[in-house]
C-alpha cells in the first residue's frame, strides 16, 4: 500500500537551498573564489555557523560535496568558499558563472572551539588550500579584535601565483594588531618583497610566544603537517591546544553515510577540526 | 549544424559492434537520445560522417591494425571527452588474450597464414587507453543499458559520471543468492566489475567475468581460493584471460614467476 | 507485558486479517536451502522453518536504492515513494536487535527521515528460533528480546506465545481477538522455560565479546590484519549481508528529456575499495587491512562504547556468506588468541612459505 503523503513533521537534512553564486574568480589557476547568498533572504540570515565548520555544494547534474566556509559569521548573509578544480563535483562548479544557481546545506561539523579560545593568543598556519577554513578563523579574530590577545598568521606558497588570496594577505600586513607573515618556497616573479622559504622558516620571526595561552591553528598540506607541528611542539605548544582541520570523503554530513568514519567518531559530527592530540590517539587521522 | 546540443561521435573499432546495437536498442529512450545530443558519427545507425570537433565521443572495440591506431588518435584530437565502451575498448576482450608477442603472431599465422595485408598492418589487439587518455570507462559486454543511461544523462549535461567500480558481488549478494565459491564453483564474482545485475549467478551459472577485471581486484586471493578447492589451475588462468584482455598480464607473469 | 496465546492454525487466519491494512513481508524458501524476506501475495509462500536469510530485513525498511529527491535549479521535491504501511512477519531476534541498533543510529544527532519515515510504518513481527553452528547471539546477548518488536511469537509444539511489545501490536490482536487466547496454563509455561533451557544449549559457538573492545585496541598491528587483509576478497558481502552497516552513497542521476535530476541513495560497502576515494583520487583507505580493521572496530569496539553492546548481533551472515571465512567468528577467536582453521590463515602460509 502506498503512502502517497510524507508523514513526517521532521526538517529533512539532506534537502539542499537553492543558492546563487553572487561574485566568483580566479584566486589562482586551480583555485576559485565563490561568493554564494541563499536564495530565501530569511534562511540566508538564519544560516548561522561557527569558523571551522563546512557546508554540503550540490551542482545540478554532477552531485554534492563538502567545503569549507571561508567567510566569517561575524558578516552574515553571505557565505564564501575556495574551491580547488579536484573531481567531477568542483569541476562542474569551475563552470558555474555569477547568477548561477547552486544547492547548499549545513553547516556541519564541530568547527574551532572559539569559546576556549577567546582570551588566548592565536597563531595561525596555513598553506595550499589550507586558507580556505583558515580565512574564517582570521577574518573572524580580525571582527573580534578584542576578544582575542595577539593574533598571527604564518602563511606559506609553492609561489607567489599560488599564494590562495594573496592580495587580500598582503594588505592585511598593514595592519598593526596583526602580525602577518608570508613565504613562497620560491619567487619565480622576481617582485616578491615578503619571505622565501617553506612555511617554517617564518617561524622565528615568531618573539615572546607564550605557549601555555596559546591556540595554534593549522591547515594545509600533508607534508606541512610533519614540519609544522614538529615546530609547534618545539615552541612548547600544548597537544591539546594545537587544533587542525582534516579532509576526509563525505556524502551526507550529518553522520550517516559512513564515509567519513575513524575509529569511532565521524570527521562530519566530531570533526573536521581535531586537536594534535586526537590525532596521536586516533591512528588513523592523518 | 550548431543548435547548442552537444556534439557525439559513436565510432567502433574491433568489436563486434554489440555496445554500439544496445545503444540502439533503447528503444524507450532513443528518440530522447537523438534529441538531446548532435550524433555526428554512429556508422550503425546512419553512415554519414562528418570530420568536425565533437563533444564526446564514445568508442567501441580494441585496437588491432595500424589504421586503427590512427583513428583513434584522430578521434582524441577531434574529441573534448573520450569513453571507452565495452570490455574490448576497456580492457581489449577477447581479442587481446594473446599478450605474448611471440604467442600472437603464431595465432596470427595459424589464422592468415601468410597473406599479405595491403591497406593496413594487423598489430596485437589492446585497449584504447594503450594509445590514448581515456577520460572515463564503461565497461560490459555489451555495456548495459542502465549505465550507459547513466553516462549519457551525465554527459548530456556536461558531467562525467562517478565512476565508482565494484565487484559483481555487490549486486550478486543485493539479489539474496547464495555465494558459488561456497558452494564450491569456480565464480569470477569477486574479480569482475559490477553491471550485468549478476545475471549469471542468479541462475546458478558463475561469472565468467564478461565485464572485465575489477580495480582493486583480489587476484592472489581468488587463484589461491579455487586451488585449494582442487580445481584445474591452467583451465583457471584460462578463464581469468578470457576477458581480462591486457590488464592481468602482471598478474600472470608474477604466478609464472611463483610456480617456478 | 501482555502475552497471549494463538493455535497454530490460527496463525494464518491472522497474518490474512492483518495483511489487509499493510504489505506482508515473511521468510520464504528461494530454491532448495536459501530464504530470503519476501513480499507475499500467497501465505502459503511462508517458510518460518528458516534459521536466517540472505539480507536482513533492514533491506525492507531501506532497499538498496532509493529516491531521495528531485533536483532542479529552483526546487527540491521530497520523494518518500519507498515508504509503505508494512508488516514483517517470522523476525529472529538477533535481526530485532539489529533493527533496533539502527532506529538509534539513524536517529543519533540527526533524524534520518528517509530511515525513519519507513521504519514507523513498518510493524514486526518477530518469532523464535533455533541456533545452527553459526548463530553467535548467545555471545552477544541478542538470542533473546525484550523490547523493539510489536508482536513476538514464541512457538512451543502447536501453539505460539504470543508477547505484546506495543500499542500497535495489541491493535492488530484486537483485529481478530476471537483467534487468541488470554490464559496461559502452567503447563505452557513449564513447556516453554524448558524450550528455552533447551535452546540455551543447542549454541555451538561462544565468543568473548567483552574482551573484544580492548583487544581491538591493544592488537591493533597485529599480524592478523594483514593476513585478512590478503586474503579478503573486497567484495562487500559481509558488509552487505549485516544487519547492523548502513553505509550508502548519493548519486545524482539527471532524468533524459527533463531539467532535474533524481537524487539516489545507495547502499555501499566499507569494505569496498573505492569507498574512502575523495575527489583527486586519494584513497584513505587503500589497504584491504585497513578497511577491514575498520569494518570490526564498528562491530566488536564502538557500540559497546556508545550503546553498552556490540554492534554485532550473532545473526552469523558474515560467516555463512565470506568465502574467505574472514567472519566474526574466526577473526573474534583469533583476536582472542585461539588458533582458527580458516582459508585466510592457510592462505598466509601459502604465499609466505
Amino acid at each position: 500500500m502506498k503512502n502517497e503523503n510524507k508523514v513526517s513533521t521532521y526538517e529533512n537534512p539532506f534537502l539542499p537551498e537553492p543558492a546563487r553564486i553572487v561574485r566568483t574568480y580566479h584566486l589562482t589557476e586551480d583555485v576559485k573564489f565563490f561568493q554564494v547568498r541563499i536564495a530565501d533572504m530569511e534562511k540566508a540570515l538564519s544560516f548561522k555557523y561557527k569558523i571551522g565548520q563546512f557546508a554540503m555544494i550540490s551542482v545540478l547534474g554532477a552531485g554534492e560535496a563538502p567545503f569549507s566556509i571561508s567567510s566569517t559569521p561575524s558578516r552574515p548573509g553571505l557565505l564564501e568558499f575556495c574551491i580547488r578544480k579536484t573531481g567531477i563535483v568542483t569541476e562542474a562548479i569551475f563552470r558555474l558563472k555569477e547568477n548561477d544557481m547552486i544547492g547548499i546545506r549545513g553547516p556541519y561539523g564541530n568547527g574551532f572551539p572559539v569559546e576556549q579560545m577567546r582570551g588566548n593568543d592565536i597563531l595561525i598556519t596555513m598553506g595550499g588550500l589550507g586558507a580556505a577554513p583558515l580565512r574564517s578563523v582570521l577574518l573572524y579574530c580580525l571582527d573580534n579584535r578584542d576578544q582575542f590577545g595577539r593574533v598571527i598568521l604564518l602563511h606559506g606558497a609553492k609561489k607567489p601565483s599560488e599564494m590562495l588570496l594573496r592580495e587580500e594577505f598582503l594588505s592585511l600586513k598593514q595592519r598593526q594588531d596583526l602580525e602577518c607573515h608570508l613565504s613562497v618556497d620560491k619567487d619565480d616573479t622576481g617582485n616578491w618583497t615578503e619571505n622565501t622559504g617553506v612555511v617554517t622558516t617564518l617561524f622565528p620571526k615568531i618573539e615572546n610566544l607564550v605557549p601555555s595561552s596559546t591556540y595554534a591553528l593549522v591547515c594545509g598540506p600533508p607534508v606541512m603537517y610533519k614540519f609544522v607541528l614538529k615546530e609547534l611542539l618545539k615552541l612548547n605548544i600544548p597537544k591539546d591546544q594545537i587544533l587542525m582541520t582534516l579532509e576526509r570523503r563525505m556524502k551526507c554530513g550529518v553522520g550517516k553515510c559512513g564515509h567519513c568514519a575513524i575509529d569511532y567518531i565521524y570527521t562530519c559530527l566530531d570533526g573536521p577540526v581535531f586537536t594534535y592530540w586526537d590525532v596521536i590517539h586516533m591512528r588513523e587521522l592523518i | 549544424m550548431n543548435n547548442g546540443k552537444l556534439k557525439i561521435g559513436i565510432f567502433e573499432l574491433t568489436g563486434c559492434a554489440g555496445d554500439a546495437l544496445l545503444i540502439l536498442d533503447c528503444e524507450k529512450e532513443l528518440l530522447d537520445i537523438f534529441k538531446a545530443v548532435d550524433i555526428q558519427v554512429f556508422l550503425m545507425a546512419s553512415s554519414e560522417v562528418t570530420d568536425e570537433k565533437l563533444d564526446i565521443a564514445l568508442v567501441e572495440g580494441s585496437v588491432s591494425t595500424e589504421k586503427e591506431i590512427e583513428e583513434l588518435k584522430d578521434i582524441r584530437e577531434r574529441a573534448e571527452v573520450v569513453v571507452a565502451i565495452g570490455i574490448c575498448a576497456t580492457v581489449g576482450g577477447i581479442q587481446a588474450r594473446f599478450t605474448d608477442p611471440k604467442e600472437w603472431e603464431n595465432k596470427y599465422k595459424e589464422v592468415y597464414g601468410d597473406i599479405e595485408m595491403t591497406h593496413t598492418k594487423a598489430v596485437p589487439s589492446k585497449p584504447i587507453d594503450a594509445y590514448i587518455t581515456v577520460d572515463t570507462y564503461l565497461p560490459g559486454c555489451p555495456i548495459g543499458k542502465d549505465q550507459f543511461l547513466n553516462l549519457f544523462t551525465r554527459v548530456v549535461k556536461g558531467n562525467l559520471p562517478e565512476r565508482y567500480p565494484r565487484p559483481v558481488c555487490v549486486t550478486c549478494k543485493y539479489n539474496e543468492n547464495d555465494c558459488l565459491l561456497n558452494k564450491g564453483i569456480a565464480c569470477l564474482g569477486p574479480l569482475t566489475e559490477d553491471g550485468c545485475g549478476s545475471i549469471c549467478p542468479n541462475h546458478n551459472v558463475p561469472c565468467f567475468g564478461c565485464w572485465g577485471p575489477v580495480e582493486g581486484a583480489n587476484l592472489t586471493s581468488e587463484y589461491h581460493l579455487l586451488q585449494e578447492k582442487g580445481f584445474d589451475i591452467e583451465a583457471i588462468k584460462k578463464q581469468m584471460a578470457n576477458y581480462s584482455g591486457t590488464k592481468l598480464v602482471e598478474f600472470f607473469k608474477q604466478l609464472k614467476k611463483e610456480s617456478k | 507485558m501482555k502475552i497471549v496465546k494463538l493455535k497454530k492454525e490460527n496463525l494464518f487466519p491472522f497474518l490474512e486479517e492483518i495483511s489487509k491494512e499493510a504489505d506482508l513481508w515473511a521468510p520464504t524458501k528461494v530454491e532448495s536451502d536459501r530464504h530470503k524476506f519476501q513480499a507475499i501475495d500467497d501465505l502459503d509462500q511462508i517458510d518460518i522453518e528458516y534459521t536466517r536469510t540472505i539480507l536482513p530485513p533492514r533491506k525492507i525498511i531501506l532497499p538498496p536504492t532509493i529516491n531521495m529527491f528531485q533536483a532542479s535549479d529552483k526546487e527540491y521535491k521530497e520523494d518518500f515513494s519507498h515508504v509503505s504501511k508494512k508488516i514483517i512477519f517470522g523476525i529472529h531476534p538477533c535481526d530485532l536487535h539489529g533493527l533496533l541498533i539502527m532506529d538509534n543510529f539513524f536517529t543519533h544527532e540527526f533524524y534520518d527521515p528517509y530511515y525513519m519515515e519507513s521504519r514507523k510504518n513498518t510493524l514486526l513481527l518477530g518469532h523464535s528460533c533455533w541456533p545452527d553452528e553459526n548463530c553467535l547471539c548467545k555471545s552477544t546477548r541478542t538470542h533473546i528480546i525484550k523490547e523493539g518488536y510489536d508482536l513476538f511469537f514464541s512457538k512451543i509444539d502447536d501453539t505460539y506465545i504470543v508477547w505484546i511489545g506495543s500499542s500497535k501490536g495489541d491493535d492488530l490482536i484486537r483485529a481478530k481477538e476471537d483467534l487468541f487466547e488470554e490464559d496461559i496454563s502452567d503447563k505452557d509455561i513449564k513447556k516453554y522455560t524448558e524450550w528455552g533451557d533447551e535452546r540455551d544449549k543447542a549454541f555451538q559457538t561462544e565468543i568473548n565479546f567483552d574482551s573484544l573492545r580492548d583487544l581491538m585496541e591493544l592488537k591493533y598491528d597485529d599480524p592478523l590484519w594483514k593476513k585478512v587483509g590478503n586474503a579478503c576478497l573486497a567484495c562487500g558481502s559481509c558488509t552487505n549481508v549485516c544487519p547492523t552497516c548502513n553505509c550508502y552513497n548519493i548519486q545524482d542521476r539527471p532524468v533524459l528529456g527533463e531539467n532535474y535530476s533524481e537524487i539516489k541513495r545507495c547502499w555501499d560497502a566499507c569494505t569496498l575499495e573505492n569507498y574512502s576515494e575523495v575527489a583527486g583520487g586519494e584513497n584513505f583507505r587503500e589497504k584491504r587491512s585497513d578497511r577491514l580493521k575498520l569494518w570490526y572496530t564498528h562491530k566488536f569496539q564502538v557500540y559497546i562504547t556508545e550503546y553498552g553492546k556490540p554492534g554485532c548481533v550473532g545473526c552469523g551472515r558474515c560467516i555463512s556468506t565470506c568465502p574467505v571465512d574472514i567472519n566474526v567468528k574466526t577473526v573474534g577467536k583469533s583476536l582472542d588468541g585461539e588458533k582458527v582453521d580458516s582459508f585466510w590463515n592457510r592462505l598466509d602460509k601459502e604465499v609466505t612459505k
